[in-house]
C-alpha cells in the first residue's frame, strides 16, 4: 500500500433550509421550505502517504471539517472518489473503523458522569482489544499525556484540558492507523497544547501512523505539519511543504532598516508600506520584483546603519489562509 | 412522572369498568368484571414490557449529533439500542410489578389466572414479537429526524401517546370496537402490540387464530425490517454529522 488516503475530485453538497425569523418564517418555512445548496467541497483532489502527518489549513467555513467527515464514513460524498486505507469510508466495514479514529476538538464520546476508565474499558469491547495489548496501550498512553492520576475521576469533573487528552487517550487505544484531528487544541492552555502537540508528533512517529490535522492554532501547525493543504471555499488552493507556502503566496519581501538619524516617514513611505515603525528600526514590505530597486534606493537617500531583506513570516502568510485572503 | 400518570390512568379505567360490570354476572362482548379486570391490569404489565422502549432517544441523537460516536465505531446501532431497550424493561417491569402489588393489595380485584402452559407458551412468543414490533416502528418514527431534526419529539408524541396506545387496546379493548373496523385494524401492526398477547392469554381466542395473528406479526416485522434498513441507508445518506 503505497497511498494511505486517495481522495479524487471529491464533491459535497448540501441542502440546507433557510427560515426567516419569528413564527411567521417558521410556519411559511414548513409549507414552503427554501431550498438552497451549498457546496462544501467543489471537487478536491489529494494523496497522502502512510507515516505523513498533513496540516490541513483554511477559514472557518472552508470544507475542512466537511473533508475529515467524509474520510471518516459520516458524510456520504455528492461526487467523486474516496479511499482510505484502500477501503471505502462510507461501507463503515468494521475492519476499516478499528483502524481509524477521528477527534473532535469540540465533541466528546467519554461517557460524562462516569470516570474516563470506564469508557476505556467499553472501547476495548468495541474495538475488541486483547487484553494484554489493551493494557500496554493505556499505559503507553496515560503516560505520555500524563494523565495516570485522573483515571478514576468524573469526566464531569475534569478539566477542559484533561478531558481533551483523556478523549485522545479514549479515541487511540485501539492504535488507529489513521487519524483524523479536528482542531485537537482548541481552548486550551498553552501548557495543554504543547502536551498534545508533543503527544501527536510522538505518535506520528512510534506508529507510522497518518495523520490529518486541521487547527487554527500556528503553533500546531509549524511545529508539527511538513506538509500543507489549503483549503477554502471548497478548494485546494496549495499542496505542498510548509515552507514553500511562502513562496508561493508571499507577493511582498520585508526590508528592515536601522537609521542613524531621525528622517521624514513620508519619504519612505513611497518606497514600500510602512509596517512598523521603532525609531531607529523601520520595517517595509515592497512587492517582490521591486525589492533590489527599493533597497538601493534607501541606501543612496537616507542615512542607514542597517538594512536587511527578509521574507514574510508563514505565520504571516498562514494568518491570511485564515482570513481568506489569499491571492488566489 | 410518566410512571403516576400510567398509574392513574389504570386506576381510572379500573373504577370505569368496575362500575359497568357492578354485578359479577353480567357480561358485554365476551367479558365479565373478571376478564375486564384483568385487561386492565395486563395492559399495566404489558404496557411496562412492550412500550417501555429506550430507542425514544435516537431521534435526539440523530439531531444533536451524538450518533456520530457510533458511526465511527465498529459497533451496530440498532443492537446498541437493542441492549439498552432490553435493560430498560426490566427496569421498568420491576417497578410495575411493585405498582401492580400496590394496586393489587389496594383494589382486591378477582384476577384471571391463565394455567394452560400451551397458551402461556402462545402468550410469551407473542410478547416477544411485540417487542420486536414496536421496537422498528419506534425506530423508524425516530429516524424521521435525519430530515426534520428539529421536530422529532412531536412526531413521537402523536405517535406512541395517541396512536399506538390507542390502537394496539391500551385505552379499552379494541373487540369493544365495529367488526369492520376491527378487521381493518388486524392487519396493522398496532393491536399485535398490547391486544393480541392479552387476548391470547385470557384464552378469548382460538388456536389458528393465535397461529395467523403470530403469523401476522412476522410478517409485519419482516416489512417493517425492510422499511427500517431502507430508511436508516437514506437518512445516514442525509446525515450531516453537524453539531458540536
Amino acid at each position: 500500500m503505497d497511498r494511505a488516503i486517495v481522495v479524487d475530485r471529491l464533491v459535497k453538497n448540501f441542502e440546507v433550509t433557510e427560515k426567516e425569523k419569528g413564527l411567521k418564517g417558521s410556519i411559511k418555512s414548513i409549507f414552503s421550505p427554501k431550498k438552497k445548496i451549498v457546496h462544501a467541497l467543489r471537487g478536491i483532489s489529494f494523496n497522502i502517504q502512510p507515516g505523513e502527518l498533513v496540516g490541513f489549513i483554511g477559514p472557518n467555513g472552508a470544507g475542512k471539517t466537511t473533508t475529515l467527515k467524509t474520510l471518516s464514513g459520516l458524510l456520504y460524498p455528492t461526487g467523486g472518489f474516496v479511499q482510505v486505507l484502500e477501503y471505502d469510508p462510507w461501507d463503515k466495514k468494521s475492519d476499516f473503523l478499528k483502524q481509524i479514529s477521528l477527534i473532535m476538538g469540540q465533541k466528546n464520546q467519554l461517557w460524562w458522569d462516569l470516570p474516563a476508565r470506564e469508557t476505556f474499558e467499553l472501547n476495548r469491547e468495541i474495538y475488541e482489544i486483547p487484553r494484554r495489548d489493551y493494557e500496554k496501550n493505556l499505559e503507553e498512553l496515560i503516560t505520555l499525556l500524563d494523565v495516570g492520576n485522573l483515571l478514576k475521576t468524573q469526566v464531569r469533573r475534569l478539566s477542559l484540558g484533561q478531558r481533551m487528552r483523556m478523549e485522545l487517550v479514549a479515541a487511540l487505544l485501539h492504535k488507529p492507523k489513521v487519524l483524523f484531528l479536528d482542531e485537537p487544541t482548541i481552548g486550551l492552555d498553552l501548557i495543554g497544547q504543547q502536551k498534545i502537540r508533543e503527544f501527536i508528533y510522538e505518535y506520528n512517529h512510534k506508529n507510522n501512523a497518518t495523520i490529518i490535522l486541521t487547527s487554527h492554532n500556528m503553533d500546531d501547525l509549524i511545529n508539527l505539519a511538513r506538509r500543507v493543504i489549503v483549503v477554502d471555499d471548497g478548494r485546494i488552493l496549495f499542496d505542498g511543504a510548509l515552507e514553500e507556502l511562502t513562496n508561493r503566496f508571499a507577493k511582498e519581501k520585508i526590508i528592515k532598516i536601522s537609521l542613524s538619524s531621525e528622517v521624514d516617514i513620508k519619504m519612505i513611505e513611497k518606497i514600500g508600506t510602512v509596517k512598523q515603525v521603532l525609531f531607529p528600526e523601520i520595517t517595509l514590505s515592497v512587492p517582490r520584483s521591486a525589492v533590489a530597486v527599493a533597497a538601493a534606493e534607501i541606501l543612496q537617500n537616507f542615512p542607514v546603519n542597517d538594512l536587511t531583506i527578509e521574507e514574510v513570516s508563514v505565520e504571516e502568510v498562514i494568518k491570511k489562509v485564515f482570513r481568506g485572503e489569499l491571492n488566489k | 412522572m410518566w410512571r403516576v400518570r400510567n398509574i392513574l390512568q389504570v386506576v381510572l379505567t379500573f373504577f370505569l369498568w368496575s362500575s359497568v360490570f357492578r354485578d359479577p354476572q353480567t357480561e358485554v362482548f365476551g367479558y365479565n368484571q373478571e376478564k375486564i379486570l384483568t385487561y386492565v391490569f395486563g395492559i399495566l404489565i404489558l404496557r411496562a414490557i412492550v412500550f417501555s422502549a429506550r430507542a425514544v432517544d435516537v431521534a435526539g441523537e440523530i439531531s444533536n449529533g451524538d450518533i456520530t460516536n457510533f458511526l465511527l465505531k465498529p459497533v451496530s446501532y440498532f443492537k446498541y439500542w437493542a441492549t439498552r431497550d432490553i435493560a430498560s424493561k426490566a427496569l421498568n417491569l420491576s417497578f410495575s410489578i411493585v405498582e401492580i402489588t400496590i394496586l393489587f393489595l389496594i383494589l382486591k380485584p378477582h384476577l384471571f389466572l391463565q394455567i394452560n402452559p400451551v397458551i402461556l407458551f402462545a402468550v410469551f412468543v407473542s410478547l416477544i414479537l411485540a417487542i420486536i414490533l414496536f421496537f422498528c416502528l419506534l425506530f423508524i418514527t425516530n429516524m424521521s429526524a435525519f430530515w426534520m431534526p428539529e421536530n422529532g419529539w412531536a412526531a413521537q408524541f402523536l405517535f406512541i401517546v395517541i396512536i399506538t396506545d390507542f390502537l394496539s387496546g391500551g385505552v379499552f379493548p379494541l373487540d369493544i370496537m365495529p367488526v369492520a373496523f376491527q378487521k381493518v385494524l388486524y392487519s396493522t401492526p398496532f393491536p399485535y402490540l398490547l391486544f393480541f398477547p392479552l387476548q391470547v392469554y385470557l384464552g378469548k381466542i382460538g388456536g389458528p387464530e393465535i397461529i395467523r395473528g403470530l403469523t401476522t406479526s412476522i410478517v409485519w416485522i419482516f416489512i417493517l425490517i425492510t422499511i427500517l434498513k431502507y430508511v436508516w441507508a437514506k437518512g445516514l445518506r442525509k446525515y450531516s454529522a453537524e453539531g458540536r
